[in-house]
């Protein structure tokens, strides 16, 4: 853009001899004689911030200086900027390249200084912490007299036409002017009362600076007519552009004529840069946030409130995924063909759990994420329990509800989206494909450590709250989920009882805890967005002390550190004996009434709720249950095999109250008419007029096999299927003939449908896992150690540095392609290659690459439309591509 | 199982009596030291729904939340008495539902305007562009006269309040009522007074302005009819069920308050008297001749301050449709069971107003106003040939044969011999079985056909106790006083009608003068669809707390 150049190379480095050692004197003259100075805990930091330099471990510092100027990594870095941050590049973007620290200050507190608005004594404070940010994350290089950018981020965060920048600024009278005709330039100067020159370059300097002189600038605005300033105004804060007419109104004219707005089109002008910056007082934001919006605690509950009701909560969750499962394990519903369940099976589970959609989606996507529910792999796929639901049911209620916690916690399957639709226009379906959102386990952390925050039982208002995120990860589209997925955090937390009217318990407290020590080493890159490694720094009070910045100190872990998975484990069990004494104490009676109801009052001991289960209807569910005895539910009991006298004996012993009357009637009643008529399975039968004849056949030991039994004197049932009767009877000597089978019943009870084992779905994080302690070291010490062997001897002469002609192959070192090659198979970005052939012909080819091994790279063929591989020693070089030649 | 570790947390009222479930069922443990101060704090705004022995069942429902809210409480409250008496957490589900319900009320408010009338204002602009744009809603309202308010036709005032009800959008009606014709009523306490509970259910009316008042047969609804007009002190028309309940009225009032016999008129079928007090039955009302409602017309023929509906549960459709009418008026409905099979108790809500005061039939036991029952369901085997034919029998004859059977009969005698010499009350359905019972028993039987001057002869007997056993049909399920009936016995009944059961039992719960206790006895064929029914009857009682006791009839008829 700026500088219009097409050289393949990357941001500040130029391959080759300038960025040896000799530049250890004085400032430093790339990126990678930036990094090179940098301390090995900065560069475990820089590697620990943006893991994806990491894989795989790069050569040498020039490696990873390229790398750390691809395009895809640097937008991954940008977009992990806080606010504040993110303001401060984008200042610098549209400031002189490279920009003294001063200039940099001047646009973000405008010409007055630290009294020309309010709020820029925060700015000022913050600001070094923000350029220190961008200097750690490799997105800043250069002393404070001369601050750069790195080349890629300024591409990106530089206002263009097609992309406006948040500054709301637009390009500067050089850039505005490019096409323009000298003659015209010429009009304008003579318009603004400059002296006229013919050189267009001197024209747009005279004019340029004659925008960035405040005093000449008020003078020449002075003469502007009123209505003008109207427009300018109107333009000032961005968008920067507007449309015209052929023929314009005479304040437009005016502004047109002396410069003040551009033409880009026939219909379009714009507001130059200068301009624009002239009549903010300098200010390249509207409003600098240099501070963290607060999050306070609207509600102060009691901390016993908020810890009892997320027990009652987590019971219930329990309770509900108990109950989800147990409605699954005769015919769950079937695995649709593109994964999932079908809306119907949906709602019908809903009905089931007496609840709306939105949340059974969320119940059975907890249990798909904690492995309790799975497809059976059979022919008819249908969704059951896993053997590990059997498992579970075997733990206290807290670990049932720890290990629920423990999986949603880092879960990327995201339940909340089922019923939209994803990018082809297909709807989302529960337990379906499509629904992981990489960025959710972050979110759902820094929600909860947000709340952790708080003083306990401290509930935060929601607006707040979401400033808070929206500032520490500010969106950049409109269709960013982080707003949502914050929203849907804070009802599914409520939900499973990790808070509880709002405020975080002390049991979801000990869950994060684990988190935090996770978040560490996992891919939870919450450390690396962590606004208060760049807030804290200026703005200490804006932050309470939490334990969780530890992953911002440049201290590589102690080599036994625990692993992510082992902390989880361990929070998990520490929240869990934290919810134990919260919970009810299982109650193992009941009150037996004479309107034919029993109250549980609190939750039953399993063996005691088993039966009642079987023998009552639940009426009630809550933290107590109701009870209602039917003659169907009666019935079901004696169905179940229990006679009348276990059914009142059961009863005598677990109620507080005698047995009423009533009750002990409707059990005798329906037992003395239950098995009146009794029914059995047949396979087949015999019968025949002359029961002596049937009477011979069961004497026969032969007819053993045939599992004969008389059912009547003339009918003989059997348990073999009709043929092997027919053939058993042959055997014996008779001649049966076979009847057409109507009337005989196959009586076969399902059993409890379990799938084969299964192993829980593991999140799918966003990008390559944040490094841990040893491999930081090791990495560090590799790419030191590559650094030195690259840089120490030069024998070869530096390959040319010079811009590429057009049409001309891309030429770089191997071990770069190697780097650039695989960086792109990582970010799945195309790049551009010059490539010789068998036959020693050389071409140009676009690719993008899939698959970097053994000597060869595998990737999609743009210019062939198909996807190839190409030996690496024969391609000449590779550069990587402006984002719209894609 | 399970181990368990620490002790409960403190602050927290681990032992509360209420147990809120999610299905907004409030569980409340009678035994409980609490349960009485829970019962206060929640009686507001839940409806007792159950009331067995152990443990009472309320439900929180829109409606008594809405209550709750037009008599002066707000939702912090509700969830305040919620919190504290809960014995585990309560959802905070449900409390969020709570107070998004209540919040719904007040937004639309029915009153008087200077100029235009009976006007409908909101506080909440998008309520009422939502309200007006029902189907339902747009025949009964005139012209929007602002932004925020729309002209309501006065005589529906009723209908829309009930249908901004149904729409979830309670109307608060600061309409106010017409005072009616001033007529001087005071109650005569000479020797006697209200009772405590009278009192409140007095009070709770009146300073409700309208709505319903539930007590038990027995309790002295009258009364409570006669403390509302001593309030009004207003003409009154007073609708009753039949004409000798009309007479029941007639004669309460003449004793109780400063009314005269001439001040009373009666307006039935024999007699049309309009005075400042009129006793009208239902039946009259809704006689219908030539397609009109000849009679309705009794509403507009005085300024009556004070409308008494007497068993309102069995408010006749047409009545109800011209109660809607009568919003100005001041309306009390009394009645012991505020079940309808048709499902209809919110319309009596809506239309009369909501209730103001129940109480649970064991409680108003306790106090001894009334007298404790037994009640007992005594099961009767049927002989072979009786279950043959029974089995045999249409459908729609099965409940008719098994409820009349001989073996039944038999240990009905049993039963009458076994309280003899006691006031006993037989009961049945079907009159040809009532005459055979007659016959057996050689007791008087009283009948629909029975003439007004018979029965009142008769039951005068029986209260004397020239009679002691009198069979009677369903006229007498409502409103009859006779307070000296100890012993019931029910032979059959209209199928499963639970309210009829209730009333049934009401006629034998007066007071005894020597305090004991009153015997229901219900009559059922093993193995039928008598004993469906008759488990259903008993359902609304069994939820007051009524435990009956089920008898062998084999028993019964071995002992002599």
């Amino acid at each position: 853009m700026s500088d219009g150049s097409s050289s393949p190379s990357t941001a500040g480095h130029t391959p080759g001899g300038p960025d040896v050692p000799a530049a250890a004197s004085g400032a430093p003259r790339s990126l990678a004689e930036a990094l090179r100075a940098r301390d090995d805990a900065s560069l475990a930091a820089l590697l620990r911030a943006r893991p994806d330099l990491l894989a795989p471990v790069p050569g040498d510092l020039t490696q990873l200086a390229t790398r750390a100027g691809t395009r895809a990594s640097v937008v991954r870095a940008l977009e992990r900027l806080d606010r504040f941050a993110l303001q401060t590049a984008e200042a610098l973007a549209v400031a002189p390249d490279p920009c003294p620290y001063g200039i940099l200050a001047g646009l973000m507190t405008g010409d007055h200084g630290p009294d020309g608005q309010p709020g820029a004594t925060d700015v000022l404070a913050a600001l070094p912490g923000a350029v220190a940010a961008l200097r750690d994350q490799a997105l800043l290089w250069g002393d404070d007299e001369r601050l750069r950018l790195v080349r890629t981020a300024r591409e990106l965060l530089t206002p263009t036409a097609s992309r406006p920048s948040p500054t709301g600024l637009g390009p500067t009278v050089a850039e505005a002017t490019a096409g323009m005709s000298p003659g015209r330039l010429q009009e304008i100067v003579a318009t603004a009362g400059l002296p006229a020159t013919h050189d267009p370059v001197s024209a747009v300097a005279a004019l340029t600076s004659l925008f960035t002189d405040r005093d000449r600038m008020s003078a020449l605005l002075d003469r502007a007519p009123a209505e003008a300033h109207q427009l300018l105004g109107r333009l000032v804060w961005g968008p920067p552009y507007g449309e015209v007419t052929a023929n314009p109104a005479p304040p437009v004219r005016w502004l047109r004529d002396h410069g003040l707005l551009l033409p880009v089109s026939a219909r379009t002008v714009v507001l130059p840069r200068e301009v624009a910056l002239h009549l903010r007082g300098g200010r390249a934001h509207r409003v600098p946030e240099p501070v963290a919006p607060p999050v306070p605690a609207v509600h102060e509950h009691r901390p016993q409130l908020v810890d009892a009701n997320a027990a009652g909560q987590a019971l219930a969750a329990v309770g509900t995924v108990e109950e989800l499962l147990s409605s699954w394990e005769d015919t769950g519903p079937l695995v649709l063909r593109a994964g999932g369940v079908a809306v119907r099976d949906l709602k019908r589970t809903a009905a089931v759990l007496d609840t709306d959609e939105a949340t059974a989606v969320f119940w059975i996507e907890l249990c798909f994420g904690a492995g309790l529910l799975a497809g059976d792999g059979e022919a008819d796929e249908r969704y059951a329990p896993t053997p590990a639901y059997d498992d579970w049911l075997e733990l206290p209620p807290q670990d049932r509800w720890a290990a629920l916690a423990a999986a949603w916690l880092p879960a990327t399957r995201t339940g909340a989206l089922v019923g939209e639709q994803d990018a082809k226009g297909r709807t989302l379906s529960a337990l379906g494909p499509g629904l992981d959102r990489s960025a959710a386990p972050e979110v759902r952390h820094r929600v909860l450590s947000l709340l952790a925050d708080l003083p306990p039982g401290g509930a935060p208002d929601h607006g707040a709250l979401l400033a808070r995120l929206a500032w520490e990860h500010p969106t950049r589209t409109p269709s960013d989920l982080r707003p949502r997925l914050a929203d849907w955090t804070l009802i599914e937390a409520e939900r499973l009882g990790v808070t509880g009217r709002g405020a975080l318990s002390t049991h979801g407290r000990a869950l994060l805890r684990a988190g935090t020590r996770a978040a560490d080493d996992t891919p939870a890159p919450g450390t690396v967005a962590d606004p208060g490694t760049t807030a804290a720094a200026a703005v200490p009070a804006a932050r309470p002390e939490t334990p969780g910045p530890e992953g911002a100190h440049p201290h590589p872990e102690p080599p036994h550190a625990p692993t992510p998975a082992e902390s989880a484990a361990a929070a998990a069990a520490e929240a869990a004996a934290l919810l134990g004494p919260l919970l009810p104490e299982p109650v193992d009676h009941v009150l037996l009434q004479a309107d034919l109801t029993a109250v549980a009052p609190g939750p039953l001991v399993r063996e005691l709720a088993d039966t009642l289960a079987v023998l009552a209807d639940v009426e009630s569910k809550g933290g107590a249950t109701v009870y209602r005895f039917t003659p169907g539910s009666v019935r079901r009991a004696l169905d179940s095999g229990r006679t009348a006298a276990d059914l009142q004996a059961f009863l005598a012993e677990h109620s507080r109250t005698p047995v009423p009357q009533p009750l002990g009637y409707l059990i005798d009643d329906v037992a003395r008419r239950h098995g009146h008529l009794r029914v059995g399975a047949a396979t087949s039968y015999v019968r025949c007029d002359d029961d002596s004849v049937l009477g011979e056949i069961l004497a026969d030991k032969r007819s053993a096999g045939l599992g004969l039994r008389r059912l009547a004197p003339t009918v003989l049932a059997s348990t073999a299927d009709p043929a092997a009767l027919l053939a058993g009877l042959r055997s014996l000597g008779y001649a049966p003939a076979a009847e057409s089978a109507t009337g005989d019943v196959l009586v076969a009870r399902a059993a409890a449908h379990r799938t084969p084992p299964r192993t829980a779905p593991a999140p799918v994080p966003d990008g390559p896992p944040v490094p841990d302690g040893t491999l930081l070291g090791a990495a560090v010490r590799a790419i030191r150690a590559g650094d030195l062997a690259a840089t120490a001897v030069r024998k070869e002469p530096a390959a040319p540095s010079t811009p590429l002609a057009p049409g001309e192959l891309p030429r770089t070192s191997a071990a770069e392609t190697l780097a650039t090659v695989q960086a792109a198979a990582l970010t799945g970005s195309a790049v551009w290659i010059g490539y010789v052939n068998a036959e020693g012909a050389a071409s140009q080819r676009v690719i993008a690459p899939v698959r970097v091994e053994g000597g060869f790279v595998t990737g999609y063929d743009h210019t062939s439309d198909e996807v190839r591989t190409y030996a690496l020693h024969r391609i000449t070089g590779v550069a990587e591509l402006a984002e719209d030649q894609v | 199982m399970r181990t368990r570790t620490a002790g409960r947390v403190e602050g927290i009222s681990v032992n509360g009596p209420l147990i809120v479930q999610s299905d907004k069922t409030l569980l409340l443990e009678v035994d409980h030291e609490l349960a009485d101060a829970c019962r206060r704090a929640i009686a507001p705004f839940a409806e007792l729904e159950r009331a067995p022995e152990h443990i009472h069942t309320y439900r929180v429902t829109p409606l008594g939340l809405w209550n709750a809210r037009a008599a002066g409480h707000d939702a912090e409250q509700v969830v305040d008495a919620l919190v504290e008496y809960s014995r585990y957490p309560v959802p905070h589900a449900l409390l969020v539902d709570v107070a998004e319900t209540m919040a719904r009320y007040g937004r639309l408010t029915l009153s008087k305007h200077p100029t235009h009338g009976l006007v409908l204002t909101s506080t909440d602009r998008p309520v009422l562009e939502e309200i007006l744009r029902s189907k339902r809603v747009t025949p009964l309202v005139g012209a929007r006269i602002d932004a925020d308010t729309v002209a309501v036709h006065p005589s529906e005032r009723g209908q829309i309040k009930q249908t901004l009800l149904k729409l979830g959008w309670p109307a608060e009606d600061l309409a106010g009522y017409v005072d009616g014709e001033a007529h001087p009523i005071d109650l005569a306490e000479d020797g006697w007074s209200l009772r405590p509970y009278q009192r409140q259910a007095v009070d709770g009316f009146w300073h409700g302005g309208s709505g319903v008042v539930v007590l038990p047969c027995g309790a002295g609804k009258t009364l409570v009819g006669a403390g509302a007009m001593a309030e009004a002190k207003a003409t009154t028309l007073i609708l009753v069920t039949n004409t000798v309940s009309a007479r029941q009225w007639k004669h309460e009032l003449v004793k109780r308050t400063s009314l005269t016999e001439d001040e009373i008129g009666e307006y039935s079928g024999t007699r049309k008297e309009i005075r400042p007090v009129t006793i009208a039955t239902y039946q009259v009302l809704t006689t219908k001749r030539k397609g009109i409602y000849p009679h309705l017309e009794l509403f507009d023929s005085r300024d009556w301050g004070l409308i008494v509906y007497d068993e309102v549960h069995l408010l006749p459709a047409p009545v109800f449709k011209f109660t809607a009418d009568l919003q100005a008026r001041r309306r009390l409905g009394l009645t012991a069971t505020l079940v309808r099979e048709d499902g209809r108790e919110s319309d009596v809500f809506s239309l009369i107003g909501p209730k103001r005061f129940d109480a649970p039939w064991k409680e108003i036991e306790a106090q001894g106003y009334i007298a404790p029952a037994d009640c007992v369901e005594v099961r009767v085997n049927l002989t072979e040939s009786e279950r043959l034919a029974y089995a045999t029998a249409e459908t729609e004859e099965k409940y008719r044969f098994c409820a009349t059977t001989a073996t039944k009969r038999k240990v009905t005698e049993a039963l009458v011999r076994r309280h003899r010499g006691e006031q006993t009350l037989v009961i049945g359905q079907y009159i040809d079985q009532l005459d055979e019972l007659g016959a057996h028993l050689d007791a008087p039987v009283i009948k629909g056909e029975t003439s007004n001057a018979q029965r009142e002869k008769l039951f005068d007997a029986f209260r004397e106790g020239e009679i002691n056993v009198l069979v009677v049909s369903k006229v007498a399920n409502f409103s009859i006083d006779l307070p000296e009936a100890t012993v019931a016995i029910q032979v059959s009944g209209t199928f499963g009608s639970r309210q009829e059961e209730a009333q049934r039992l009401g006629r034998v719960l007066r007071p005894k003068a020597d305090g004991h206790e009153a015997r229901f006895y219900s009559v059922v064929a093993r193995d039928t669809i008598d004993q469906d029914f008759a488990a259903h009857r008993q359902r609304f009682l069994a939820e007051q707390g009524y435990a009956y006791r089920i008898m062998d009839a084999d028993e019964l008829l071995s002992e002599g």
